[in-house]
């Protein structure tokens, strides 16, 4: 029942927001929704970890750990974006008259994007996939300027590419679960039991499609081209929700995929998926070297974050899937922190270029500390996170043998932590140029950062111990040995 | 035997007879479709009739291949009747003399004959017309020879009689992807070798747009009677391959009775009539292609074959 | 039955010839025509595959893809977006037309290799037929989405590929549950809709609909504002 709730609250909001005398207060409504969505799922947590799983509806709504986690990330990032939404959208924002459309997409895709963890069948999942990339085409081109629509565009085409690709993969799943004797309601879970049964061709044929299809949305590369662009146009708590989840979610589905895979003993796709990763991560740590927009640094380092969770979940073993499900966590928190810095220090200086900024010690000590923390999180220095998780996703992989793609690994996060910091440091430190125009950073935009930043600052040195529960269960559905 | 020579004179007869008709009906459908009333079906007899009993005046300048040239566009489109499936189903006294490719080649002399006749009187526009002829010629060839491979590779022999019989024996084979991609290429086939709409105007005289008919722009008399002939008979010998051999073969004669054999001869005529209603659909509703993008409409049927080709390949197999 | 598979090996061909079709024309009418085509293809196919199987779920499908494809998308197309889109008589293309038809060709052929190991775990005919020909509508189409620069072939590459899909799921997965067929049917339309609202505003900001008027993007974008 809370599982319903929690889906339909933001699409009541959306529609809250389109009733014309709601408008003014749009915001409002937002955030009073998706806080309360986050609390229930909050609640739908702790459901999950005493039972193992909860049904709502039988074969289309089930969540068990890994699809709470995710909703959790979901409820927690959209809420926080919310909050950040407020002041920079009164203030940074061209559109005036249009932010109640704003807001109204940002729940249709909030909507989305928390219903795509709970469905069941692996065809729903595909509807709710395109349903995210639809509302996300349209909040990226929200500003219409002619960069905007250019980024649009090609999120839109090349995203849109991949559906009917997946399509074909989940039909061809289909047609492999049904013919090895399947019921008619197919869902994720039945699709693990039957998997050793399966044809290894046809799993193996659908388990391409869908990555590929699926890849292009959560930025694997090759098929990662839109993302800079995306993530450099859209408005920043767009632009956070769209790094910390949107690439999550189709993450996860391929992440089920692969797990249904991994129980099939005669397909051997682990390592080809660390491969892939490891492209992945070699792509966008070589990027960042070269960049000069400071958002699309942070969209790089999105695609290098989806690159080291899928090579972690390539090892195939308990640990590996356990470092995967803690990066998920961990960059999702982490990364909409840096866009939101990211949305402060455009709102401060109007450039988005690196070379632009410069001495934000001076100019605001709050905008230059909290760009300083995340872009150190990010990159994944102690004491912090993600320090942490891609600590023990490179153990993982020492342990369960692959010492080549782990010392590759190692070597590519560290190049991109060196380039994150060079291009941060140079914004941080030094004269801050006279000429510059200062502006104002609202309250709800410190106050969002200052709630986001908790957890990123917490969960490097204590794990608290429902949390880690959590990441338990969820590392157990990822399968492995 | 004897019998099977007389129905293959009568073949012959059939195709040098009805030729001009089928000419005639066309462009008669061609006008009434048009909103115009056209010229009588019968006026192509009229105008051999004409044209055999004018004075022939030919040119000093040119050599024995200008002469030559009227009799080899009559004769060729004769040798490839022999060969095909024109009233009967079964193979005639000389039907094993050669089979689709020799058919394509005999087409194919009487095309080049032409071609090199008009360069020889020396007038403009003979050799720019020539040069047209030989290029759609050259792009047709590969598509050409892609329909046989693909008709023969299905059927396991290269004889026209023995493909017509296998390949629509079942509904399946006839409905099959290959069956279907290789009657359009062999449509778009007639429509450039024949010299109609989107390729070519047949009823323009403009010599500068001229591609087919400037093969008999330098005839007169005679010789512009038999190329004249020549010419309907190829379309009409194509018209035989498509509809008996790919198509349709439906109205043939299937045993030696003499009574069946001329019974066939009305039905494949209500059947070329048919087809001839599809070819006026065609030529009315599209306009002429330009010169350069002929080769991209021909580049569509070597396309549209190959993968025929492929399909039947991959069904087979 | 065997009436019904070779009525549909009949329309899988005209499907491919649709497709080499939206690749070979040069007008915005003409590829908009050929997806008319294409579409009404495969809602006859999903209606003769489920009479042959008695399914009444492909029935559904095949009317809904009619309603859908054939009828809604173009109509809302065309109201959506400005007339002068549609009077384009030569697109810009990266590639000319018969080289296009040849890399269409080896697509398709690239596909039927590819499915080859698939294909062969059924003994079913309409699954080898459909599954292949699907793959190579898919294929056909991200092709015709790359080679064009116009906005609108772009978006119905992108359906061609949906009716790829489709053409392979109503072989293989013919008793798929109405609501995710109806799901997904509706998802179609969305997408036509949203891009469709975003080619106008393209239109309306940088003039045309040629997209690759628009790369500013690169490693040195402009500044904000």
């Amino acid at each position: 029942m809370a599982i319903m709730v929690v889906v339909s609250l933001p699409l009541f909001a959306a529609l809250l927001c389109w009733i014309k005398p709601l408008r003014k207060i749009s915001w409002g409504i937002t955030v009073v929704c998706l806080t309360a969505s986050f609390a229930l799922s909050i609640a739908i947590a702790a459901q999950v970890l005493w039972y193992g799983r909860v049904i709502a509806i039988p074969g289309w709504f089930e969540v068990d750990g890994l699809s709470v986690l995710v909703i959790l990330l979901v409820s927690w990032v959209c809420t926080l974006a919310a909050i950040f939404a407020g002041g920079y959208m009164r203030h940074g924002s061209q559109q005036t008259e249009l932010r109640w459309w704003f807001y109204c997409n940002y729940n249709l895709l909030a909507f989305a994007l928390i219903i795509v963890p709970a469905f069941a069948s692996p065809n729903l999942v595909w509807v709710g996939m395109e349903l995210i990339t639809l509302f996300a085409i349209l909040l990226v081109g929200f500003e219409s300027t002619p960069s905007a629509l250019e980024a649009a565009w090609k999120y839109a085409i090349l995203t849109l590419m991949g559906a009917p690709i997946s399509l074909f993969g989940f039909f061809v799943l289909y047609w492999a679960y049904r013919t090895s004797g399947g019921g008619t309601i197919e869902t994720w879970q039945g699709l693990s039991a039957m998997a050793s049964t399966m044809s290894p061709n046809l799993l193996k044929l659908s388990f391409l499609m869908v990555f590929v299809g699926f890849g292009a949305k959560a930025g694997l590369a090759p098929m990662h081209v839109w993302l800079p662009d995306a993530h450099s146009q859209a408005p920043s708590p767009v632009c956070a929700v769209l790094s910390g989840v949107k690439t999550t979610v189709p993450l996860y589905a391929i992440l089920r995929f692969l797990s249904i895979i991994l129980a099939s003993p005669e397909a051997r796709i682990g390592n080809w998926m660390v491969v892939a990763g490891l492209f992945s991560v070699g792509i966008a740590a070589f990027l960042l070297l070269q960049v000069r927009d400071y958002k699309r640094m942070f969209a790089y380092s999105t695609v290098e974050h989806m690159g080291i969770i899928l090579t972690a979940a390539g090892f195939a073993t308990h640990a590996g899937a356990s470092g995967a499900v803690m990066q998920m966590l961990n960059h999702s928190i982490t990364k909409s922190l840096c866009f939101y810095t990211a949305g402060m220090v455009l709102l401060l200086l109007e450039t988005r270029q690196i070379k632009e900024v410069r001495g934000l010690f001076r100019l605001s000590p709050f905008v230059a500390s909290a760009l300083l923390i995340c872009s150190l999180a990010i990159a994944g220095a102690p004491p912090f996170p993600i320090f942490l998780s891609e600590f023990s996703i490179l153990s993982a992989g020492l342990r369960s043998g692959h010492n080549v793609a782990v010392i590759v690994l190692a070597i590519l996060i560290v190049i991109a932590f060196v380039a994150i910091f060079l291009q941060v440091n140079s914004m941080l430190f030094g004269k801050p140029d006279p000429a510059a125009t200062v502006g104002k950073v609202p309250w709800s935009c410190r106050t969002a950062v200052v709630i986001a930043a908790l957890p990123v600052v917490v969960l490097g040195v204590y794990v608290p111990g429902p949390v880690q529960a959590l990441l338990t269960l969820a590392a157990q559905q990822l399968g492995g040995h | 035997m004897i019998r099977t020579v007389v129905y293959n004179i009568i073949q012959l007869l059939f195709v040098i007879g009805l030729a001009p008709l089928y000419a005639g009906a066309l462009s008669r459908l061609k006008e009434i479709i048009q909103s115009r009333r056209g010229p009588s079906v019968f006026q192509p007899y009229r105008d051999l009739w004409k044209l055999f009993h004018k004075d022939e005046v030919i040119s000093s300048e040119t050599t024995w291949i200008f002469r030559i040239t009227p009799y080899l566009v009559f004769v060729t489109p004769l040798f490839v009747t022999i060969l095909i499936p024109v009233l009967t189903a079964y193979p005639l006294a000389f039907g094993f003399m050669g089979d689709m490719l020799a058919g394509g080649f005999f087409l194919g002399l009487g095309g080049f004959f032409a071609a090199l006749a008009a360069v020889d009187t020396g007038n403009p526009y003979g050799p720019m017309g020539a040069s047209r002829t030989r290029m759609v010629g050259f792009l047709v060839e590969p598509v050409f020879m892609i329909v046989f491979f693909t008709v023969s590779f299905v059927a396991h022999s290269t004889i026209p009689y023995i493909v017509q019989q296998k390949w629509v024996a079942s509904p399946a084979a006839f409905f099959s992807p290959s069956h279907v991609l290789l009657l359009i290429a062999f449509l778009m086939i007639i429509l450039a070798e024949g010299g109609k709409i989107p390729v070519d105007n047949p009823s323009g005289h403009f010599e500068l747009a001229m591609i087919d008919e400037s093969k008999g722009l330098e005839y007169s008399g005679r010789g512009a009677a038999l190329m004249k002939w020549g010419g309907e008979m190829k379309i009409m010998v194509l018209t035989c391959i498509f509809l008996n051999v790919l198509f349709a073969p439906w109205g043939l004669a299937s045993d030696q009775q003499f009574l069946h054999v001329l019974l066939a001869i009305p039905l494949i005529f209500i059947k070329i009539l048919f087809f001839t209603v599809l070819l006026v659909i065609i030529e009315s509703s599209l306009a002429k292609l330009r010169l350069f993008r002929i080769s991209e409409f021909l580049g569509a049927a070597f396309i549209i074959s190959v993968a025929a080709m492929i399909a039947s390949i991959f069904s087979v197999a | 039955m065997q009436l019904i598979e070779g009525l549909n090996a009949l329309s899988a061909g005209l499907i491919l010839l649709t497709a080499f079709g939206m690749v070979a024309t040069r007008q915005v009418q003409g590829v908009m025509r050929f997806f008319i085509v294409q579409s009404a293809f495969l809602a006859a196919s999903a209606l003769l595959i489920g009479v042959g199987r008695g399914s009444i779920h492909l029935l559904a499908l095949g009317v809904i893809t009619v309603l859908a494809k054939v009828i809604a998308i173009p109509w809302v197309l065309r109201r959506m977006l400005p007339s002068d889109l549609y009077e384009r008589r030569e697109i810009n293309q990266a590639i000319n037309i018969p080289t296009s038809l040849l890399l269409a060709l080896l697509l398709a052929i690239a596909a039927e290799f590819f499915l080859s190991p698939a294909v062969a775990t059924s003994t079913d005919p309409i699954v080898r037929v459909n599954l292949p020909i699907g793959l190579a509508g898919i294929l056909i189409g991200a092709y015709t989405l790359i080679a064009r620069r116009e906005a609108i072939p772009q978006l119905i590459g992108i359906l061609a590929m949906e009716n790829g899909a489709f053409f392979a799921g109503i072989a293989v997965a013919p008793d798929l549950p109405l609501i995710a067929e109806l799901a997904i049917a509706i998802d179609v339309i969305l997408i036509a809709v949203v891009i469709g609202v975003l080619t106008r505003n393209i239109t309306q900001t940088i003039g045309s609909s040629d997209v690759s008027l628009m790369s500013e993007l690169r490693e040195e974008p402009r500044p904000w504002r």
